[in-house]
């Protein structure tokens, strides 16, 4: 196959696949889900964005109105955040991660049975790898940190930094392809539900 | 067969994985409440009720972050906690950006701050540099982040400057400066405080409170009340 061919088969593929993605947030109930889904993700992602500090406060002895102050205040900062950069990276790794979960139920819903869920399991991975990539303005390090000082001890944090962005571009790169490879499923899932209700309205 | 060699890697992937986590957790590091510096101290070492550490290194924004919202409140932070609590307030100087290649600058400031301890005059030269770093660089948006723009390296004069709006003993402090006098002992805290607390700084040790990083925004307004809420966090942990 010439690469022109190659490069009309992407290009067709990519299509499908954003009408996928499309078909399946034109439908209310799943573009609510999905909202909700990338406001929950953001929110976990910026709770969790500075380091365990949030939960070690959440965890330490202040009274129960102190706590709750703490999680508005992850509210509150996660709007002012998202103006810088890092805050950028987060929402649209909050975004991907959204789509993704509302694709997966949407095609979980709508597959046919015995099929399985072909790029579920990038996507898992990618959402996983996003969410300890997870970089850490105010202390330099991130999520990663505590596992890398877990597994290595605190010699390996050096390389934490390092470690944590290839894991971010790798969880962009996962997430984008398995946002495509749904969306491609979800088109055909679309097309052959609207033809069946066509026929069903017909009879 | 294929299968069975696979499922062996991963078993042995995952012990190994799950082993080190536990050799880890059974053999944490001991805890480190002696005194590293006493002119980086404020309060009563010998009667305090409680000690709160914070390590820092100071060409880490967020530590600065902190420290310029005590500084801010220094009547308000020493009569309602230092005295008011009984705490003393430590702050353990490492360069830990330096070592872990985010910032150059991170150890002439470390050195220089050393320098101002064995003058015994580390906290005017502490806030004064702070100071200045925020109003050359962090309200402009520099060095905040890793992604914004960088600190350039900064002439050892940056350093000798902020001294003489300083209340030390210029000559000796150029003197300990300009030859390294204090390297010895920053580079033995930035061992220790790698072994405490790995590479994040700032971190807050209070008691039984530990607590990692501080308000995520470029924003000062609310500083201060997080100081407070930090505190009051681990005056409450028991």
């Amino acid at each position: 196959m010439g690469i022109r061919k190659v490069a009309e088969t992407v290009f067709d593929r990519t299509k499908l696949s954003l009408q996928g993605v499309c078909s399946v947030f034109s439908r209310p109930k799943y573009a609510i889900f999905g909202i909700f889904c990338i406001f929950l993700i953001a929110y976990i992602l910026n709770f969790w964005r500075d380091g365990n500090g949030n939960w070690q406060l959440i965890c330490s002895g202040l009274p129960l109105g102190d706590k709750l102050g703490v999680l508005g205040r992850v509210f509150t900062s996660m709007i002012e955040f998202f103006r810088s950069f890092s805050g950028l990276s987060i929402a649209f790794l909050a975004l991907l991660q959204g789509i993704v979960i509302t694709q997966l139920v949407f095609t979980w819903r709508y597959r046919e049975k015995n099929a399985t869920l072909n790029g579920a399991s990038t996507g898992g991975i990618g959402a996983i790898l996003g969410f300890i990539a997870l970089g850490c303005p105010s202390c330099g390090v991130g999520l990663l940190a505590p596992l890398l000082s877990a597994i290595a001890g605190a010699g390996a944090l050096a390389m934490a930094e390092t470690i944590g962005k290839i894991f971010t571009l790798l969880a962009f790169a996962l997430l984008i392809f398995t946002v495509f490879r749904l969306g491609y499923i979800d088109y055909v899932l679309a097309s052959a539900n609207s033809r069946k209700e066509k026929h069903a309205k017909s009879n | 067969m294929q299968k069975v060699i696979r499922i062996t890697a991963l078993v042995a992937v995952i012990g190994l994985l799950a082993g080190l986590v536990i050799y880890n957790a059974l053999n944490p590091p001991a805890p480190d409440t002696g005194v590293w510096n006493e002119a980086m101290t404020k309060g009563n070492a010998e009667t305090a009720k409680h000690h709160f550490i914070m390590y820092t290194d100071i060409f880490c924004p967020y530590c600065d972050k902190f420290s310029n919202a005590v500084a801010a409140n220094l009547e308000d932070f020493e009569k309602t906690y230092i005295e008011g609590k009984n705490i003393l307030f430590e702050i353990r100087v490492t360069d830990v950006n330096y070592e872990n290649g985010h910032s150059k600058n991170s150890r002439p400031a470390g050195i220089a701050a050393y320098c101002a301890a064995k003058q015994n005059n580390f906290w005017d030269y502490y806030y004064a540099l702070l100071e200045k770093m925020f109003d050359d660089y962090f309200s402009k948006g520099v060095g905040v982040d890793p992604y914004s723009k960088h600190i350039p390296d900064l002439p050892d004069s940056y350093f000798l400057d902020i001294a003489k709006g300083v209340k030390l003993d210029q000559d000796s402090f150029k003197q300990c400066f300009e030859n390294k006098e204090t390297a010895k002992e920053l580079d033995k805290n930035t061992a220790k405080a790698q072994k405490n607390i790995g590479g994040a700084v700032p971190h807050f040790s209070f008691d039984k409170f530990s607590y990692d990083g501080f308000a995520g925004n470029w924003d000062t307004t609310n500083d201060y009340k997080q100081v407070k809420t930090l505190m009051n966090a681990g005056l409450s942990t028991k």
